[in-house]
């Protein structure tokens, strides 16, 4: 069976520090699969936030930084400078990258820098206890909107539709669903072409399930997916005015 | 006694902070003083969770303490955490049908087993063994059991969600509080996490399901589309129970895998 799983998926270290149920693992492990895809695990160099994107620290066996809170992006970004060769992902969550980190992920965005940012959004901050997030959609109890989310504080963040708007033409944008594994694995692939082949920005939101914090088991999560993805659109998202 | 340092040790996820919580809230109704530090790890679910509790009837002056006179343990992982607090006066409580009676550091007092997560798999709901554990721990510690009773209903109330969960969680209370502790010969280690992979085969295709990754989450049995899988008996490394296949069923389809965070199952055509 261990065979079956990704060269870079680490074994030692497993099992992994997720929560049952966690789509972080199942984002990493079609990660994997698109890194063996494209062989380049061994000169890649992985980016990862604060958050329970962290707990990722030893998930792949392949280079590994730990950055401040929102400041995967641009870290990665430097990285990318110093040595042009290696292939620089910033792996971060929906706090980290929409919330205190969104100014370093659209001016890497505007400046067209050639890494690949991956978001996990759960619509909510996990590892403190599922609070109220940029992400999180109208009505969605919280343990900080104990009565819904109300429209004052906003409707669900848009970031891929955001991070399209400003960045340059050849740049990657695209939302996948941990319901579609193959998909997520085929779009990470892509997303990691454009920084090689292309030198470009690519950024790939999936959207993911938070059992934990959700108070949902797997059957309940999954339909909370469903209804997640009928207001984030799925696919690759194209710039309308061009 | 005049004080009981009182340490509680399991897994993330296990109930550990509810029990506690429940404890204190019963000694205090017969005024006591009583602290409580919580202890675990960024991670929500699958790290040591420790609960240090103290139960005096002179004001607390310091909550911390480097030596327990009760110490409970429920899963075999968290025992090297707390290990630098068992002396040779401290009683140790464990859970014998998950830890291996010979884990328990020799150098503790007394060693009380106690097969909860048994009895509460045969006999009431199988989330109801940190209730068992919690009746023992009231009688060790003399509170009363009316109360003890009540406070746990009330801190679980939004859990029970009809009367005969709660009833069965009611049973599970007194048949903790009124248990008779093993003491020589301990109930066999049944439900602790194997570390070997479970293999099944037929004719033409083989399913390995590994317990030592297995957190129960689920996942697999809902992505299913012959419903060839369902939870078994074993528990996995998060203490939760852990699929069975029924390979007769299984079309190898390898949704399993595709949707297994955690690697821990899959089937392969010969």
């Amino acid at each position: 069976m261990i065979d079956k799983m990704p060269k870079s998926w680490n074994r030692k270290t497993k099992p992994h520090l997720f929560c049952p149920g966690c789509g972080h693992g199942i984002t990493l492990k079609q990660l994997g699969y698109a890194l063996d895809e494209l062989k380049i695990q061994k000169r890649t160099t992985f980016g990862i936030d604060i958050g329970c994107s962290l707990l990722a620290w030893n998930f792949l066996n392949c280079d590994t930084i730990q950055t401040h809170h929102g400041r995967t992006t641009p870290v990665m970004v430097g990285f990318k400078m110093a040595k042009p060769s290696r292939v620089a992902i910033a792996y971060m969550g929906d706090g980290g990258g929409y919330a205190i980190g969104l100014q370093s992920l659209l001016h890497a965005a505007f400046r067209n820098d050639p890494i690949t940012a991956i978001l996990v959004n759960n619509e909510n901050y996990a590892m403190t206890g599922g609070q109220m997030a940029p992400t999180t959609e109208l009505g969605i109890k919280t343990s900080t909107t104990p009565n819904g989310k109300t429209l004052n504080f906003g409707n669900g963040f848009l970031g891929p539709e955001l991070v399209k708007q400003i960045s340059q033409k050849q740049s990657f944008v695209a939302r996948v669903s941990v319901s579609q594994p193959e998909i997520v694995k085929l779009t990470l692939a892509k997303a990691l072409q454009n920084q090689i082949q292309n030198n470009s920005f690519s950024f790939v939101e999936v959207l993911s399930i938070c059992p934990t914090n959700w108070k949902t088991d797997a059957k309940d999560s999954f339909l909370r997916l469903e209804s997640m993805q009928k207001y984030y659109k799925l696919g690759e998202i194209k710039d309308e005015s061009n | 006694m005049s004080q009981i340092n009182l340490l509680i040790c399991g897994e993330g996820g296990q109930g550990i902070q509810t029990i506690a919580k429940a404890i204190l809230d019963t000694a205090n109704l017969s005024d006591n003083f009583i602290s409580y530090i919580p202890s675990f790890g960024v991670e929500q679910r699958g790290t040591p969770s420790i609960a240090f509790l103290i139960i005096s009837d002179k004001p607390v002056l310091y909550p911390k303490f480097n030596s327990a006179d009760i110490c409970v343990i429920l899963q075999q992982r968290a025992i090297d955490s707390v290990v630098k607090y068992i002396n040779p006066n401290t009683t140790v409580l464990f859970d014998s049908s998950t830890v291996l009676h010979t884990k328990i550091p020799k150098i503790a007092a007394k060693k009380l087993g106690l097969p909860a997560t048994k009895y509460a798999r045969e006999k009431f709901s199988p989330r109801s063994y940190n209730v068992i554990i919690y009746g023992a721990i009231s009688k060790m510690t003399a509170l009363n059991s009316d109360q003890a009773e009540e406070t746990i209903i009330s801190v679980l109330s939004g859990k029970l969600k009809d009367k005969k969960l709660e009833e069965s969680y009611r049973q599970a209370f007194k048949f903790g509080y009124e248990a008779v502790l093993e003491t020589g010969k301990y109930s066999f280690a049944l439900y602790q996490t194997k570390t070997e992979i479970n293999i099944i085969r037929d004719q033409n295709k083989t399913a390995e399901i590994d317990p030592n990754l297995c957190k129960g989450c689920g996942i697999c049995i809902l992505k299913c589309p012959v419903k060839a899988l369902q939870f078994g008996e074993e528990s996995g490394v998060f203490a939760l129970p852990v699929p069975t296949i029924d390979i007769a069923k299984c079309i190898a389809c390898g949704n399993c895998r595709r949707f297994c965070p955690d690697g821990a199952i899959g089937v392969d055509k010969k």
